[in-house]
């Protein structure tokens, strides 16, 4: 236990650069951008303009500041994503490639396997949720600024809700229903099960690896999305109730999460190759 | 005693190890001596565990290996496997932190005789330096066994006679060395035991005072006639 | 225990086993004068680390050099070189008998009358006697 959480601890260590990297790009962008479009408005409303109405008020609200620079708000969150996506990866590919093969030295610690598996997931996920939990620190941040820029005649308070509502990727990232959270961001660990479990599949079996590793995630997504497009989710005369149809898809993603952390395990403890 | 048992491998439709069996005694420097792609390298890492094997078997002390042998047997590949952006002394603490087995006095003391700086970083350490805080990570614990994979090739002739005079010391004694060349001349007089292999299989194990004295031939002699023939 | 001790300057073939030829580099260096009777030598893993070797082989030609007499170790304190003058003496004259067996063993084909070998080996020794004092005198000008 205490060497899991070395792990974990040691993986952090290691991306914390790239992990502040993408806190400052994001906080970087969406300040420039939102400085720009704001105080362009705000000349534009001292020069006589007309303001222009949102949502039927024609004061400025941080809302309409995050409305309006959708793209600039969203870009740095798709990096991040994107560069998280990557590391599921990267993770177990620089301990291989690399100049020093770390592999060698994790799979002679004397610690159960699983722990390196454990502590990689635990990773991925503590740098999602970090980064998430940036995002929301930055918003009062980014609203202060607003609020500095705007003359307080001018503006209107808002909601928080509203300014997630604001950005897509905002109200994608953050669903404001809990069960809705807990569905998205389950599914999200179960991708990651299933990345690991492929990318150990081809560390182990190496060329034919890349094969098992292609039919292993394709079987994985065939089990879920087969049942999501026949059992008729969408349709009203479907022969199932959707609470059924959802009841099944849920039983699926528990067999294909327990399959792949099984699997994984097996093949880190015996079948892995340095 | 590790005990390497008829052990089979085959990677690629190949058989890389095909009954290799030998033994490692402690307080013996045990050798593996073969050409290049005799399985050397391979047998080691199937000791560790970093690479599974399909038949056979290899126990350490009568016992199958698993995580716990990691405490009793140390091994130093033949690359440094450390991340390049690691400090030297991050890599001391890294190994304290997991190995119970690990001996910090022991260890500062090797990184003394070796003349390495802590603060240096794993990425900046030229190839003979590498090779000695290897040797650190490989010798500071308190192991029963040393698996060594070709400690002296490819680095500096200085480098090399540094290395090669760890196995004269005190930091080995008692403790079962069991490592690989292909190039014997220099490690001749230090070993024991060599164990001659070709094709990933055992084919002649001896006692070289043993056989200096009753065939009056070198082990480069024994090795010309038997991974030559 | 410097280097210029003389210790390294062992070179060792791969034929003979180690431990002998470690044996026979002590007896060397205690038939030139080099390691006095009495005088203690380096523990066995002094010697290994000298000399490069297995401690398992110093070891072993310790243990023989103490079974032949020519060193002794009193409990904990280091082994000493002996100083029996009967095992001395013999030193010296196994040196020069193993060496002149050699010496036979590689003539014996060439039928050499026995006046002209020591004749032979007369002048090579004076030569080498005198090329060895001019070299020295080179050295230091």
């Amino acid at each position: 236990m205490i060497r899991y959480g070395k792990l974990v601890h040691m993986e952090v260590r290691r991306f914390r650069y790239f992990l502040l990297g993408m806190m400052g790009l994001t906080l970087v962008v969406q300040v420039a951008a939102l400085i720009w479009k704001t105080t362009g408005e705000v000349h534009r409303l001292r020069a006589g303009g007309a303001p222009v109405p949102f949502f039927g008020f024609d004061k400025l609200t941080f809302t309409w500041a995050v409305f309006n620079t959708q793209a600039m708000f969203a870009l740095p969150i798709l990096v991040s994503a994107a560069g998280l996506a990557l590391y599921v990866f990267l993770i177990w590919y620089r301990d291989w490639l690399g100049r020093g093969t770390f592999a060698y030295r994790l799979l002679m610690l004397p610690t159960a396997r699983r722990n390196l598996y454990l502590a990689k997931l635990t990773a991925i996920l503590l740098f999602v949720f970090s980064l998430l939990a940036f995002q929301l620190l930055a918003l009062p941040i980014e609203q202060g600024i607003f609020n500095l820029i705007v003359p307080a005649e001018m503006r209107m308070d808002s909601y928080f809700t509203d300014i997630i509502q604001a950005n897509q990727a905002f109200s994608l990232l953050l669903p404001l229903s809990g069960a809705q959270f807990l569905y998205q961001y389950g599914l999200g660990v179960i991708c990651i099960l299933v990345a690991f479990t492929a990318v150990l599949l081809e560390r182990s079996f190496r060329f034919w690896g890349i094969g098992y590793a292609v039919i292993y995630a394709t079987a994985c997504i065939a089990a879920f999305v087969v049942p999501l497009l026949t059992l008729g989710f969408d349709r009203d005369d479907a022969y199932l109730y959707p609470k059924e149809i959802f009841g099944i898809l849920t039983a699926v993603i528990m067999v294909v999460a327990a399959a792949s952390i099984g699997l994984g395990f097996r093949l880190l403890s015996r079948k892995i190759t340095v | 005693m590790i005990e390497v048992e008829n052990v089979r491998k085959r990677y690629r439709r190949r058989w890389v190890l095909d009954g290799l069996s030998f033994r490692a005694e402690k307080g013996r420097i045990t050798c593996l001596i073969g050409l290049n792609g005799a399985g050397k390298s391979t047998a080691l890492k199937a000791m560790m565990g970093l690479t599974p094997y399909q038949e056979g078997s290899i126990r350490l002390e009568g016992m199958a290996l698993d995580k716990r042998s990691y405490e009793r047997i140390s091994f130093v590949p033949d690359h440094l496997p450390m991340p390049s952006a690691m400090k030297l002394g991050e890599g001391l603490q890294f190994m304290a932190d997991f190995y119970a087995s690990w001996n910090a006095s022991r260890a500062r003391e090797l990184m003394h005789f070796f003349d390495l700086n802590e603060g240096e970083r794993v990425g900046n350490l030229s190839k003979g330096t590498a090779a000695k805080y290897n040797l650190v990570l490989g010798l500071a614990p308190d192991t029963d066994y040393v698996l060594m994979d070709e400690p002296l090739s490819g680095i500096d002739v200085f480098s090399r006679e540094t290395v090669a005079s760890v196995f004269s010391s005190e930091w080995l004694e008692g403790r079962g060395v069991l490592l690989t060349t292909h190039e014997i001349a220099e490690m001749e007089h230090l070993i024991d035991h060599a164990v001659l292999l070709k094709g990933g299989r055992t084919v002649r194990s001896f006692d070289c005072e043993r056989v200096r004295d009753e065939e009056g031939k070198s082990v480069l002699d024994l090795m010309r006639e038997v991974l030559l023939a | 225990m410097g280097t210029s001790d003389g210790w390294t300057e062992i070179v060792f073939n791969g034929r003979d086993p180690v431990y002998l030829q470690v044996i026979r580099h002590f007896k060397e260096r205690i038939a030139t004068g080099r390691l006095l009777p009495g005088q203690t030598i380096p523990s066995r893993r002094e010697a290994a680390a000298a000399l490069k070797i297995n401690p398992n082989t110093a070891q072993r030609a310790y243990k023989e050099m103490e079974e032949q007499r020519l060193i002794v170790t009193e409990g904990n304190s280091p082994s000493r070189i002996t100083q029996d003058a009967e095992v001395l003496r013999s030193i010296r004259s196994e040196l020069v008998g193993s060496a002149v067996g050699a010496l036979i063993a590689a003539i014996r084909n060439l039928d050499v009358p026995v006046e002209e070998l020591l004749a032979h080996v007369r002048r090579e020794y004076e030569a080498s006697r005198a090329s060895k004092e001019t070299g020295t005198e080179e050295e230091a000008p």
